[in-house]
């Protein structure tokens, strides 16, 4: 083994072990002199059963593996090898396995999960289109890394091929094979493409219904007998990926990728399908009901039955004498409860619950919408989309996640804003008011918060892209319509919370102080910056603060137009527009704060 | 209800180690005579798969010398077995998986474990070692935890095509390598002048039922040197076959 501290090659500095396989130790290693961090894999003799084959076999495949690039992959730079042991040094992916994301969060909203795939499709793509076709056989969810940007990489890549074909003869556990493929255990025929396509169909079952095909009941299902809210689509996906005959399973990624691109078109059509079942039922319906009018009255009664179990339970719920956990439970209860699925109230007070009490399930003063929390309502709310929005309560919920975020979201550095200006919270929130805003399109429904909903939506996107606008020349575009959003954001929550203005106000201030020559740049004058800013700083007086947190907001915004010492915000703004630079380069890419 | 016990195992034509543990007594209690019994057939690279098998077979001895005497007096039922012995399979699974962990390898193995009272059978099995009793039939008290044995049950397999599936070494799931284990439990009672036996997957890929029978037969089990000389045949009977596997067996004659 490599020792911590010890330096590889004369070149990398081993600073700790951040992983190991069956045959293999991964260490974090660092190239002094190019201040560079490096992933080493170690190989170990002692760990495979004939070392020479493998590191045999391995020389051959890292020479190889050297000259792939993708984006999906990390790159090998290095191989250091010797009678005892042999090194791959490649790319330190920073991120967490998909394996840890399935244990801490379950199973994964399909929308996220069919984008992996796709990546997933891709880069398998790659390696089975190079000559000789590479088979990579391995895949499942520990050895996909997730980045930070979302961004996928397959990792492990370039053990020993031999190792991967098991042994007839001898016993191995399904833990430690994990989703092999039938042919995998030799005998079956040559192991192609299609070997992975298995694989990736088992990852996917994995990750959309959080069931480990290689546990208990040991059985790749149909996805929605577990999940009834998942994709019909996805689930003829998955079960076509996972025959047991390489011939019934898609023939390339290239198909696969296809169908993935497609998966909610192969819904419509059964939801085609199933609407003309309805109504077909319904016309029966109409039949039966006219010579069976006693039914009626039963009917009536049963749905008046569940109704009063439902309303007794979400009173039960809002006992605030119960703990959190049991008051959730309930709301979670009445959410699965047969023909109450979909009713938005569980959800906003479920919401409303988190927001109120810490992460310890205690109440407090301090709202605070943690991570936890977050990642909780979002698998709940993803869940059961499809009852949502059968009810037209998708946007409701969508918008009232998006506005909690936006508010209160706690991320791992505290508040949005708190200091280091960072701006997560309002970044966190765009999904949601993107979820809403595509829910209004799509069901043309009459959204009683929908112009809130739409300047939420444009604020959002633009706290996430904004260090991105202006590198495609669409700067001065999207800096004067931000303008009129943060104008009309003003003027609408005037009459709001403090917290809802403050968060306005300081992200409106924020901009223009240290985006002023953006906006000039955008044909915005001088006289409409001051004009908000005055807005502003008057609507400040109105305020009057309740907790710490609106307290350090509040300051932070009446420090911007401070003038002690440093040029306020006004004069930031007069200077810019009398005396400032030329726009350059670097300040229209936004740079770095 | 008395108990002749005998125990035998072989390293087998192909392998360096033996990685099968295996381990039986009869004992003498307050609650009668009973016999114990543990088989365990242990995988990994190199020599590390004793090291799985050996650590569950001690586990099950140590229980059967602290804990169950003390049952004896308490009185043994079906739940109790169930929780004591779920409990110590998951001790063991942690355990070894600690050490797979720091040693960088795979390490696993099987467990089939009975406890044999005058009146009932209690077994409890992981993997594909098994259980079966002998009277005028031969019947396999336990389940094997395949992938061909699940895929048999779904229909997607037929048995004769199991026998011959790339996969039929393949494990559901094994003390050691699974992330929890779910022990299977049989039991019932004890048949008088019948032969129950363990075994690992190499004593009987190569043999049949028949042969079975005809060696284990109760009639042929008089005594603990019969018993042995007809374990020591079908070893031998495998052997020829060209079994490449560890071999492991256990019998015990009730008269």
């Amino acid at each position: 083994m490599l020792e911590i501290g010890s330096m590889v090659n004369g070149k990398y500095r081993v600073l700790r072990e951040i992983g190991h396989g069956g045959m293999s130790v991964v260490y974090m290693a660092i190239d002094e002199k190019a201040n560079k961090t490096w992933a080493i894999k170690e190989v170990r003799k002692d760990g495979v059963l004939d070392f020479e084959a493998v590191r045999q076999g391995l020389a051959v495949e890292t020479e190889m593996l050297k000259r792939l690039r993708h984006p999906n992959l990390p790159s090998i730079v290095d191989v250091i090898e010797d009678d005892e042991i042999l090194l791959i040094v490649m790319d330190y992916v920073e991120g967490n396995a998909l394996s840890k994301e399935l244990t801490e969060h379950g199973a994964q909203p399909q929308e996220k999960v069919v984008e992996w795939a796709k990546q997933l499709c891709d880069v398998l793509g790659y390696l089975h289109s190079r000559t000789p076709a590479i088979i990579y056989r391995d895949m499942k969810p520990s050895n996909i890394m997730l980045k930070p940007n979302g961004q996928i990489v397959l990792i492990d890549f370039g053990t020993a091929r031999e190792y991967k074909d098991k042994n007839l003869a001898d016993t191995t556990c399904l833990g430690t094979v994990g989703y092999a493929a039938p042919e995998q255990f030799g005998g079956m025929g040559q192991t192609d493409a299609r070997t992975d396509i298995y694989g990736l169909g088992a990852t996917l079952y994995h990750l959309l219904t959080g069931n480990n095909p290689s546990q208990p009941p040991y059985q790749i299902k149909p996805i929605r007998s577990i999940n009834t809210s998942l994709s019909n689509g996805l689930e003829k996906i998955v079960e076509k990926c996972t025959q047991r005959d390489p011939d019934e399973r898609y023939k390339s990624c290239a198909e696969l990728m296809y169908d993935l691109e497609h998966y909610d078109e192969i819904d419509d059509q059964h939801k085609k399908r199933q609407r003309a079942k309805v109504m077909l039922f319904a016309v029966s319906l109409v039949v039966s009901l006219a010579s069976l009018a006693s039914g009626i009255t039963t009917q009536a009664l049963y749905v008046n039955q569940q109704n009063s179990t439902y309303d007794a339970r979400m009173s039960d719920a809002a006992q605030e004498q119960r703990n959190l956990s049991e008051r959730m439970d309930i709301y979670r209860e009445c959410i699965s409860m047969a023909g109450k699925q979909g009713e938005a109230d569980p959800f906003l007070k479920m919401i409303e619950l988190y927001e109120q009490y810490d992460s310890n399930g205690q109440p407090s003063d301090i709202y605070k919408f943690e991570s936890s929390e977050r990642n909780d309502m979002q698998s709940l709310i993803y869940s059961q989309s499809n009852e949502l929005k059968a009810r037209g309560n998708y946007a409701e919920v969508c918008y009232q996640m998006g506005v909690t975020t936006w508010l209160y979201y706690y991320g791992e550095s505290g508040y949005c804003g708190s200091d280091n200006g960072s701006y997560d919270s309002m970044i966190s929130s765009y999904t949601w008011f993107k979820e809403c805003m595509d829910e209004i399109e799509r069901t043309n429904m009459d959204f009683k918060n929908k112009n809130l909903a739409e300047i939420y939506y444009k604020l959002s996107k633009f706290a996430k892209d904004e260090n991105s606008i202006g590198l495609d020349g669409s700067g001065a575009e999207a800096y004067s319509s931000i303008y009129t959003d943060l104008c009309s954001m003003v003027k609408k929550v005037n009459n709001q919370t403090p917290i809802m203005q403050l968060r306005v106000y300081d992200y409106a201030t924020y901009l223009m102080y240290k985006r002023t020559a953006n906006f000039q740049q955008a044909g915005k004058s001088e006289r409409n910056l001051t004009d908000l800013c005055n807005q502003i700083e008057e609507a400040m007086d109105g305020i009057t603060v309740a907790s710490d947190a609106e307290q350090e907001l509040y300051d932070r915004i009446m420090a911007r137009y401070n003038t002690d010492g440093i040029m306020g915000l006004k004069e930031t703004i007069h200077y810019q527009y009398n005396n400032g630079a030329e726009l350059t380069e670097e300040n229209t890419a936004g740079g770095n704060e | 209800m008395e108990f002749i016990a005998s125990a035998s195992t072989d390293i087998g034509n192909v392998k360096k180690t033996n990685q099968d543990s295996l381990n039986v007594r009869v004992i003498s209690s307050s609650a009668g005579n009973m016999v114990f019994a543990v088989l365990c057939d242990g995988m990994g690279g190199l020599a590390k798969g004793e090291v799985a098998s050996a650590t569950v077979l001690t586990a099950f001895r140590n229980w059967s010398n602290e804990v169950l005497p003390k049952l004896c007096v308490s009185g043994i039922d079906d739940d109790v077995i169930r929780e004591e012995w779920t409990k110590l399979a998951r001790e063991c699974n942690e355990k070894i998986k600690i050490y797979g962990k720091r040693s960088a390898c795979n390490l696993g193995t099987t467990l089939t474990a009975m406890l044999l009272t005058e009146e009932r059978y209690y077994i409890v099995n992981v993997g594909d070692t098994r259980a079966y009793e002998i009277f005028n039939y031969v019947a396999v008290l336990t389940k094997d935890q395949t992938v061909v044995a699940r895929e048999v049950e779904l229909g997607n397999l037929t048995p004769e095509q199991a026998e011959t599936d790339p996969r039929r070494s393949v494990l559901l799931q094994c003390i050691g390598s699974s992330d929890v284990v779910y022990p299977e439990f049989f039991f019932g009672e004890t048949k008088k002048g019948a032969v129950y036996m363990l075994c690992s997957d190499g004593f009987r890929h190569e043999i049949t039922t028949d042969d079975i029978f005809y060696y284990f037969k109760p009639d042929r089990m008089l005594d603990s040197e019969s018993m042995r000389v007809g374990e020591l045949t079908l070893i031998e009977l495998n052997k020829q076959r060209e079994e490449r596997d560890n071999i492991s067996v256990i019998t015990v004659k009730t008269y």
